[in-house]
């Protein structure tokens, strides 16, 4: 019996959901036992609505903020802020880690295969992001800011914006080759762009609005507030330039991912 | 191409090749793999095992020759992963998440073969017992090393790649790594391990494949390796005070003085028996004795050191005195 198991294994393969659920739990495992990434994670965007909450919690809708209250501009750009933050941020400074120190070599070295790996990534980057998100409108709720009526079309671009920007974060991930610069790479290329998308405080330069409507985040803090503040549905013309940068990241990614660490 | 390959071959390369830049780490590398077989590529480092090894891991893209993994070509992607469902890798650096427990790591890779082993008796088989809830990093090096070795065997492998194994073993974890390994074969397990490490080739391998500046320069069980049990055998001996070679009755040359201590000469003979007669004839003639008197044959070292200096650049060469 032992040496006669010549060609072919009897067993089947496991199926493909059961082993994204396997992956996503173990993901899930590995990020709750590191309690740093974890706590920091989910504190940062608390504490981010505690402070604009402390600063601008009786500014009441005025022109400055678009219409809306302080509160109600900054509770969907603190929720991007949060989605950026665990699905572009910290999945490009993962990889680039895991991939450093020989992890990715290990996972290609089973046969674990590589969507699954990925899948199981972005479910988990998406879940944290749902925890994330649901704290935050959780504190905005306690300043008053009221509970959005438009699920769905949060939901949804919330899913693309995650998808988008995890796609972003494997492309830096890719393009970057040590794990010692992955996080000044990542913020160098994020915090410009925070700003002038209008993430800490709202634009008012025509010119400057029409650039960063082509860049990611803008589109997805302009996607995000409607349904959240304004009471519309899906905006389809920030969730396509959303869409067209995943894409993009996408692209990037699958031609230039490694998973061995090495020069260049 | 695949009925050129005998039935019972786990493993074949032919003609392998492959270049980095002008290097060229593998030049016309041969060899096979029987199944159930041990089979250790040995060598100085930059000898070309790991690439050799990479290329058959499904890791590297090989520039010329034929390879075949268990009736499949390791370089086309799409025979990938049901290889690695047949196959259990050990690298050759330790890469595992540090903050998962040992039962943890091993049960997520269980989860990615279609028929594993239990994590429970892999974890005895390698010597985990008792550390199954430690976190990954608080294991010590030769720990987590077992660990990877656990990692390798989970998915019950027909075949077993094993990348420098014992590298960072104390002497007793190394023993237990072996009998694993031993034990492995008795259950039908086919292996593939590199190592440099002369003892473990000698210990563990059914044959060894001597590779030196990217091609092979001797094949062959251990015991026989490089005409080794065919060679001359070495009579040496201290000089007695007095005498010059040119008094005893067989020629013999001075070695140098580093290698055995002042004043001793080897006599190398086909005849070992009748040429110790005549010495020990000689000195009691004399009434003299031979002082540290050996006879031995050339040892897996000296043969490795002979043959890897040969073909190998003077780097290389340098390197395997690591």
């Amino acid at each position: 019996m032992t040496t006669a198991t010549v060609t072919g294994r009897p067993a089947p393969r496991r199926h493909n959901l059961g082993l994204l659920a396997h992956q996503v739990r173990y993901e899930q495992l590995s990020f709750w036992r590191n309690p740093q990434s974890a706590i920091f994670t989910f504190v940062f965007p608390v504490v981010f609505v505690i402070i604009i909450g402390a600063l601008f919690g009786g500014v009441t809708k005025s022109s400055y903020f678009g219409g809306l209250s302080a509160l109600q501009y900054y509770v969907p750009t603190i929720a991007v802020l949060s989605v950026l933050g665990s699905c572009y941020g910290q999945l490009a400074v993962a990889l680039a880690a895991r991939r450093q120190n020989g992890i990715l070599k290990r996972v290609r070295a089973t046969p674990l295969p590589a969507w699954a790996y990925f899948g199981g990534l972005l479910a988990h980057c998406m879940l944290v992001s749902v925890i994330d998100i649901a704290l935050i409108v959780g504190v905005g709720r306690l300043y008053g800011v009221p509970f959005p009526s438009h699920w769905l079309a949060i939901a949804a671009t919330l899913m693309l914006g995650a998808v988008s920007f995890c796609a972003l974060g494997v492309a830096v991930a890719s393009v970057i080759s040590n794990a010692e610069a992955a996080p000044a790479v990542a913020q160098l290329v994020l915090f410009p762009l925070l700003f002038v998308s209008g993430t800490y405080m709202p634009i008012h330069s025509a010119l400057l609005n029409r650039i960063s409507g082509w860049l990611p985040v803008r589109p997805f803090n302009e996607a995000l507030t409607g349904p959240f503040a304004r009471h519309a549905g899906a905006d389809w013309r920030h969730l396509a330039v959303l869409a067209v940068w995943g894409g993009a990241g996408a692209v990037v990614a699958v031609r230039r991912f490694r998973w061995e660490p090495g020069a260049g | 191409m695949r009925a050129q390959l005998s039935d019972d071959a786990a493993l074949a390369v032919a003609g392998l090749r492959k270049s980095y830049g002008r290097v060229q780490a593998v030049r016309d590398v041969s060899f096979t793999v029987r199944r159930g077989e041990i089979v250790a590529l040995l060598g100085p480092n930059g000898a070309g095992k790991t690439t050799t090894l990479e290329i058959l891991e499904g890791f590297r893209a090989r520039d010329g020759g034929m390879a075949h993994v268990l009736g499949r070509d390791p370089g086309q992607q799409s025979s990938l992963r049901e290889l690695r469902e047949r196959t259990g890798l050990v690298l050759q650096d330790i890469a595992v998440e540090p903050y998962l427990t040992v039962r943890e790591t091993i049960a997520r890779q269980a989860g990615y073969y279609p028929a594993p082993r239990g994590v429970a008796e892999v974890i005895g088989q390698v010597g985990l017992a008792g550390l199954e809830r430690r976190k990954v990093r608080a294991l010590s090096g030769g720990q987590k090393r077992r660990l990877d070795l656990a990692l390798g065997l989970i998915g019950d492998p027909e075949l077993l790649y094993l990348d420098e194994p014992t590298t960072g073993f104390d002497p007793a974890a190394r023993r237990d790594a072996w009998d694993l390994v031993r034990h492995l074969r008795a259950s039908g397990t086919t292996v593939l391990l590199t190592t440099h490490d002369m003892e473990e080739a000698q210990a563990l391998a059914d044959r060894v494949v001597l590779l030196s500046g990217g091609a092979v320069v001797a094949a062959g069980p251990p015991g026989t390796l490089g005409g080794r049990d065919a060679e001359r055998a070495r009579i040496t001996f201290t000089l007695p005070d007095g005498y010059t070679t040119a008094d005893l009755p067989l020629p013999a040359a001075a070695l140098p003085p580093q290698a055995a201590g002042t004043g001793a000469v080897a006599v190398e003979t086909d005849s070992p028996t009748q040429a110790l007669y005549q010495l020990t004839d000689w000195a009691l003639q004399n009434g003299t004795v031979l002082a540290g008197l050996t006879v031995d044959r050339p040892s897996l070292e000296d043969i490795y050191l002979e043959l890897t200096s040969q073909g190998a650049p003077d780097g290389a060469r340098e390197e395997a005195t690591r």
